[in-house]
């Protein structure tokens, strides 16, 4: 089990970035918190990449579970480049899910999980975490 | 000038009879952004009923502001250039509005109205099919404002069309400002 054979990602939560833990022996990849850093994109580069060779490696499932509560545009962008990629995966048979929990006070949270999912065919539940 | 406690006190009056609760003027970084950010969610949360709105304030105080950072940098802006105005004040029936406020290039500040007078002739409809096609675009396609789905956002929270103008002229730069009513 060596890191060059099975990265994973352990980003702590910042006050502009979520936290981050991409598990491949488990095939999860979770994100929990606020998006809207300045340098989105080198943000999510490493989240993209490791999703990327995940997807390319294995055949196994990959599952995504977010409970992100706001996302600033150029986050929903890069959100977008993630659902991409699994929606390719899909698209070439292999299994992949999205898990998205929004917190039932905050309807927003909800919508913006809705408008993503209306975009890709592959299994996206969308839950309320507190009711 | 100095600021002398009398106007201190007619700045205090103005504030209050405007209902302003946050505002702020000069260089703005990023670390202010997101304190200023989290002060109004925090304020707005504990005293609304409406749910949504702390977040929406949130959602367009942020694009806005992020906006201004992003200009003044790929502008290479000094301090000076790079302040911004940005003030959120209490308006009827539980409504905010957001209004920030910066120095940009002349012919930026008017490609923007232009763009800001078209988002306010669509209806949330016509606002959410342009915000999916804007996802789909090059992001090259906002470099030179800075302002092309973050705008089309805040148009979509605002429950009043966009009020965009430009003000003072310097030197072929012109004071933009923009007020949203969430």
């Amino acid at each position: 089990m060596t890191q060059h054979e099975q990265p994973n990602l352990n980003l702590p939560s910042t006050q502009f970035s979520p936290s981050v833990e991409a598990d491949w022996q488990a095939g999860k990849l979770l994100m929990i918190g606020e998006s809207y850093p300045e340098n989105t994109y080198e943000f999510f580069a490493q989240i993209i990449e490791w999703t990327e060779k995940f997807l390319g490696q294995e055949g196994r499932l990959l599952h995504v579970e977010l409970r992100l509560s706001y996302l600033n545009t150029s986050s929903i962008r890069a959100m977008i480049d993630i659902f991409d990629l699994l929606q390719e995966a899909s698209d070439s048979g292999k299994p992949v899910s999205v898990s998205w929990l929004y917190d039932s006070r905050n309807p927003r949270a909800s919508e913006l999980g809705e408008e993503f999912k209306e975009d890709y065919t592959f299994p996206f539940e969308i839950a309320a975490l507190r009711s | 000038m100095t600021v002398f406690t009398s106007n201190l006190s007619s700045l205090r009056e103005f504030f209050n009879k405007e209902r302003i609760l946050i505002c702020f003027n000069g260089p703005i970084s990023r670390t202010l952004i997101g304190e200023i950010g989290i002060a109004l969610k925090d304020h707005i949360e504990s005293t609304q009923s409406r749910e949504s709105a702390a977040m929406d304030v949130f959602g367009v105080y942020i694009e806005m502001s992020q906006n201004i950072r992003h200009y003044a940098n790929a502008m290479a802006y000094g301090d000076k250039e790079a302040s911004a105005t940005v003030v959120i004040a209490e308006v009827d029936q539980g409504h905010y509005a957001v209004s920030a406020g910066n120095m940009i290039e002349l012919a930026d500040g008017e490609a923007l109205l232009n763009r800001i007078r078209h988002l306010a002739t669509l209806d949330k409809v016509e606002l959410k099919q342009l915000y999916k096609q804007q996802l789909r675009q090059p992001k090259q396609n906002d470099q030179i404002t800075g302002a092309g789905l973050g705008l089309i956002e805040i148009a979509r929270k605002s429950s009043q069309p966009l009020e965009a103008s430009l003000g003072e002229t310097l030197q072929g730069k012109a004071f933009f400002s923009l007020r949203v009513i969430i």
